[in-house]
């Protein structure tokens, strides 16, 4: 143990920068698979089922991120004032189009289902289905290749944490998603709507007797889920491109969070991203790049053995 | 719509290339009759099927040299094309050149196109004493199979990942150099050989995987990882980076590496040579700079790329393997012209002794056919567009 802290220490040292570089890149993933996260966690919360679709999502809200930005930047390098005004339009337009997407999968997907009081295979056969049309149907209409999103800014260093360089792209995120998250909490916790999920989340049929609109809310919460879903798709799109694959990974990380930090939490979805997000990107300290979905599968693993429900628990049906 | 647009394409050349084949032939055999005899030029690849493109690239490189020499009016015998269509397909490329030795006036072969067509037909090209010069197979065991009638103008699949590194130490004067590959058999085939030379030419070569990506259809990683291992790149302290992969993964990596500050020379493989790598790109300038090679030309004499399209009706820079076949089916013409009885024994005979100027690279054969001296093109990405530097 000693020898391996000294060994650990002494490497923390030598790459000290190297590991704020990571540390600030995880801490930018964690934000994003957060907002991802919270989509799964809150659809659980109502439905009790996952909804495997998100990731068509999240890939939906990239690619209009990249229309709009296409639209409107062209070839032009935008700085300044343009690059606030560009990327609130971005992340509302993948928000609303990640929404619309939530809203018809909801519809066209589940809705009929839960009419019929279908089985839970069920409804996961129409979640892999519809998820599989989607991205299959993206590839088809924007092509089966990676495309870069015009830059709503110049990338260029903001300031360093110990020489390592912090860039614009990161402070995007953690500004973006620390509103977003910090917004939704509050929305899930003092709002009519949020009491109204929460109500649903914990007793469905009780909550209707109640007078919960039970369809409204779980379109709503769709929705909810769905805006930062989509608007995390186009923050993503903007640092590594969009492509009709591009929701695959980053959404399965993102329910791996959910998982581990207690599914239908949602504090517990924010924390489990950014758990994940800075613990993977920190085993690059230690063991190579390749070695990084190992490392968050890993800690998947590890966690649930010693507390199957997650970090913070289901605590379903609660503010948080 | 692209399909549909490939498939009109093909038609309409297809097409254009029956018309000038037949009036072709009828003077072929008409002024034959007066005074010069007429040989048969074959050309051997995909000319239907998935890939029929790549055949007709060749084919109307073939048709051009042909029609030329005929053109020149110095030569002591006319020339003729036929074609055999054997869509690269080992399983048909066997009956295709039976028919070709059967073919009397047939005296030499551009192609087999395919290596794996390449493999099935040669024996019974062999068996008939018949020169194949293909433009575009590069199995490395095609040459080491004992065929004394086989020769390619292209460098084998062995020839790039070392031809790369010694550009990359002893021209570029690179000392250290970080070597990246995808995880696939090809890209960590042309990295191991990549790292395998510059090791032997006496640079600092660290070696990582940085697997494909879900991102880019190419493996089960996740497009995060990038940051990370440009980190490790930087961290290396190595002053140029190799990668053995595709372009879409290279392009994401290309974004996270200027993210992370890295400064010195990126090269990477045919894999990555294409257009899409800077599409892919963000943003698009982190491409500019890179070095990408090819064992294949892209054509940028100008009289060839005219009469081409003139010829084809499509244009010959995107035509690959086109100024390859031109070559190939010069060189058969130039070991021709040094023959005083065109036979098929003497025309491999001939080639063996060739030395031709082409339009890729000069044409000399090395004892097992392969092409001798350096055969490897490297590009480089110039505000955004690949631009060809020559050979390395």
């Amino acid at each position: 143990m000693g020898g391996f802290g000294h060994y650990l220490a002494s490497h923390l040292v030598t790459m000290r920068k190297e590991f704020w570089f990571l540390f600030v890149g995880g801490v930018a993933n964690g934000f994003l698979y957060g907002m991802v996260a919270v989509g799964y966690t809150l659809v659980y919360g109502v439905l009790r089922l996952i909804n495997f679709a998100h990731s068509e999502i999240f890939m939906s809200g990239g690619f209009a991120g990249y229309f709009v930005m296409k639209a409107l930047i062209g070839t032009s390098s935008p700085n300044g004032f343009a690059t606030v005004y560009l990327i609130i339009i971005g992340i509302v337009a993948g928000g609303v189009v990640g929404a619309v997407v939530a809203t018809l999968l909801e519809r066209v997907a589940y809705r009929p289902l839960r009419k019929r009081n279908a089985p839970k295979l069920a409804y996961l056969i129409s979640a892999i289905g519809a998820s599989y049309f989607l991205f299959n149907m993206a590839g088809k209409e924007f092509g089966r290749y990676s495309i870069s999103v015009p830059q709503p800014y110049i990338n260029h260093t903001v300031f360093t944490i110990f020489g390592a360089p912090v860039q614009l792209y990161y402070i995007v995120i953690l500004i973006a998603g620390v509103i977003m998250l910090l917004g939704l909490d509050r929305v899930v916790a003092t709002t009519k709507l949020g009491r109204s999920i929460r109500a649903v989340a914990q007793d469905a049929e009780t909550a209707s007797l109640m007078g919960v609109n039970i369809d409204r809310t779980i379109a709503l919460t769709f929705i909810v889920g769905g805006a930062l879903g989509g608007a995390a798709g186009f923050l993503f799109g903007l640092g590594t491109g969009v492509v009709y694959t591009m929701g695959f990974t980053p959404a399965l990380k993102a329910f791996t969070a959910a998982v581990l930090g207690g599914i239908g939490n949602l504090r517990g979805a924010m924390i489990g991203g950014l758990l994940l997000g800075v613990a993977e990107s920190l085993s690059v300290v230690f063991v190579q790049a390749a070695y990084i979905d190992v490392v968050a599968f890993g800690i998947l693993v590890a966690v649930l053995l010693f507390r199957p429900t997650g970090i913070l628990g289901e605590r379903l049906g609660r503010a948080a | 719509m692209k399909l549909r647009l490939n498939k009109t394409v093909a038609a309409v050349a297809s097409s254009a290339l029956l018309l000038m084949a037949v009036p072709a032939v009828g003077i072929a055999s008409a002024s034959g009759a007066a005074s010069k005899p007429t040989y048969t030029i074959g050309y051997e690849g995909p000319l239907s099927g998935g890939n029929q493109q790549l055949g007709l690239n060749m084919v109307f490189a073939v048709q051009l040299a042909i029609n030329q020499a005929n053109k020149t009016g110095k030569l002591p015998f006319k020339l003729q094309l036929k074609t055999y269509d054997d869509q690269g397909d080992p399983t048909i490329s066997p009956t295709q050149a039976q028919s070709a030795v059967h073919n009397k006036s047939l005296v030499a072969m551009v192609g087999p196109a395919f290596s794996g067509a390449t493999a099935a037909a040669e024996p019974y090209f062999k068996a008939a004493h018949l020169a194949t010069v293909s433009p575009s197979a590069t199995r490395v065991s095609l040459a080491t199979s004992g065929w004394n009638n086989f020769f390619r103008v292209v460098a084998d699949d062995g020839v790039q990942g070392p031809a790369d590194a010694n550009y990359m130490v002893r021209k570029l004067g690179k000392t250290s150099v970080y070597v990246v590959n995808d995880g696939t058999a090809y890209g960590s085939g042309v990295a191991s050989a990549f790292a395998a030379q510059a090791t032997a030419d006496h640079a600092t070569v660290s070696t990582a995987t940085v697997p494909g990506t879900t991102q880019c259809q190419n493996g089960t990683a996740s497009a995060t990882q990038y940051s990370a291992a440009a980190t490790q790149a930087v961290a290396s302290g190595a002053k140029a980076l190799f990668y053995g992969g595709y372009y879409c993964d290279l392009g994401l990596f290309l974004g996270a590496l200027k993210s992370a500050g890295f400064s010195g020379a990126i090269m990477s493989d045919d894999g990555s040579l294409s257009p899409a790598l800077i599409q892919g790109t963000t943003p698009a300038s982190a491409a500019n700079g890179v070095y990408l090679t090819c064992a294949c030309a892209s054509s940028t004499n100008k009289s060839f790329n005219l009469q081409y399209q003139a010829l084809a009706h499509f244009s010959a820079a995107n035509a690959t393997y086109a100024p390859e076949a031109y070559d190939a089916a010069n060189a058969i013409i130039n070991a021709m012209k040094s023959l005083k009885k065109i036979t098929r024994v003497a025309i491999v005979n001939a080639l063996h002794k060739l030395s031709y100027k082409g339009m890729t690279k000069v044409i000399k054969f090395q004892k097992n056919g392969n092409i001798a001296g350096s055969a490897i093109y490297v590009n480089q990405v110039k505000n955004g567009k690949i631009v060809q530097l020559g050979l390395e």
